[in-house]
């Protein structure tokens, strides 16, 4: 018998790992062959000692270092989230439901008055303000909460236009803060069957620079089963510059696509 | 006593984690710390750097935690974390040093500091041929055997067969064994 096969059978003999009648022909060449029992009592001296081996542990350092990182990283999660409770919130919960409340009333008035021009002026007017409401948020450079509430607020609309559209691209692509990208990203997702939103979302992933926002977008497009990207996921798996977790995402969206 | 989160299994506390409760991570700290930091310092052979490594694997998964992908084990990927961790250190330290593991020193730096005195003589002798292995020998040794991981899950976190992951395991024993018996005739 080989050498390659012999050790093999007897680590699996070793492991108990071998059917009734392999065992017997490895016993039976155990008894008969010398050098077959050295090799045997050599393999089984290293896998003992490999399983029986100390486990070691890590000094207390390790703990408190990632007790440190897991706190700094509470407070940065805080610091986004607290922008939820802030006046300016409930402000402009207000201003949408006003403008719902408002809307709705106005419908109501118009269909009892059977104007159908007035119904629709104040539909207009509704969607107007809405929309002049999420691109002033959106815009608001001292406050990033702010953006991203607009970029929630345009994630809620039935219908959008170019220039939210554009607005949401520039803040996916552009945005000093990760947590706006990430919201105009997923607003611009409910909004993918339009062709210039495809389009741009395509696009966006040979600039993005954000780990976190490429990851997404490779994701949503492995999704959409987009086969354009793969020549980006191609070029991202090969670059040094890129992060491995993003590398990743690019291997995982190649096997999906390919 | 028990408490409720002991109940919890990793998967659904790293999508707790995903969803922005952070906290929760401690308690996948506290699971795995121990056995990532054994993996990463019989990869590295070097305890200082398996520590600072293992921590990278936390921040890191904090970090990228939206990538974790629901349905797949939490512990296949805190390994393929750890190896990516370490293949990163690996590739940055490859060309600084032509010797990034000094077969001489790997006893002083991996044996456990209290028992270096009555260690056994086997046991050092094992970790240096295991130093002498190839990266991707050492690392299916380490993964099967020191961490008992089935082939299964080995064959998961290196995504290969678990056919291939015999194959390795067989031969990498077999190197082992090799390199042993040369170091324990010196």
């Amino acid at each position: 018998m080989e050498k390659e096969k012999i050790e093999d059978l007897l680590i699996d003999y070793i492991d108990g790992k071998l059917s009734e009648a392999d065992r017997l022909l490895v016993e039976k060449e155990l008894v008969q062959n010398e050098e077959t029992y050295k090799l045997y009592d050599q393999l089984k001296e290293v896998i003992q000692l490999m399983d029986k081996s100390a486990k070691l542990e890590p000094s207390s350092k390790l703990k408190a270092g990632f007790d440190s990182v897991l706190k700094s990283e509470l407070n940065a999660a805080k610091g986004t989230k607290t922008i939820f409770f802030q006046p300016s919130f409930y402000r402009v919960a207000a201003a949408v439901a006003l403008l719902i409340v408002g809307g709705g009333i106005g419908f109501l008035i118009s269909r009892q008055q059977s104007n159908q021009q007035a119904e629709l002026e104040a539909m207009r007017k509704e969607v107007e303000a809405t929309k002049l409401m999420l691109m002033s948020m959106l815009d608001n450079q001292q406050s990033a909460s702010q953006r991203v509430l607009g970029a929630n607020v345009a994630y809620k609309m039935e219908n959008t236009d170019d220039e939210i559209i554009t607005a949401l691209v520039k803040a996916m692509n552009e945005d000093t803060n990760s947590n706006v990208r990430l919201a105009a990203l997923d607003a611009l997702r409910k909004f993918y069957q339009q062709e210039h939103v495809r389009k741009t979302l395509i696009a966006s992933m040979a600039t993005q620079r954000d780990p976190v926002v490429q990851i997404a977008l490779i994701r949503l497009l492995a999704e959409m089963k987009e086969k354009e990207i793969i020549k980006e996921l191609q070029r991202i798996t090969t670059d040094e510059e890129e992060l491995p977790a993003v590398k990743d995402e690019a291997h995982a969206a190649l096997h999906q696509l390919v | 006593m028990i408490k409720s989160t002991d109940l919890m299994t990793d998967e659904a506390i790293m999508e707790a984690v995903k969803d922005g409760d952070l906290q929760q991570m401690s308690l996948l700290f506290d699971r795995y710390h121990k056995r990532i930091f054994n993996f990463l310092a019989r990869m590295t052979m070097d305890r200082d750097m398996a520590e600072d490594l293992t921590q990278n694997v936390f921040m890191r998964m904090i970090k990228y935690r939206t990538s974790y992908r629901h349905g797949l084990k939490f512990q296949s990927w805190i390994y393929q974390v750890s190896r990516n961790v370490f293949s990163d250190h690996y590739q940055a330290n490859k060309n600084k040093s032509s010797n990034f593991i000094d077969v001489e020193k790997v006893s002083d730096t991996v044996a456990d500091r209290d028992e270096t005195m009555d260690q056994d003589e086997r046991e050092e002798l094992l970790h240096r041929s295991l130093a002498m292995l190839d990266e991707e020998q050492r690392e299916v040794l380490v993964l099967t055997r020191f961490q008992q991981l089935k082939y299964e899950e080995v064959a998961v976190i290196m995504e290969t067969t678990v056919a291939n992951i015999k194959v390795k395991v067989h031969r990498a024993i077999g190197q082992l064994r090799e390199h042993y018996f040369e170091l324990e005739k010196i």
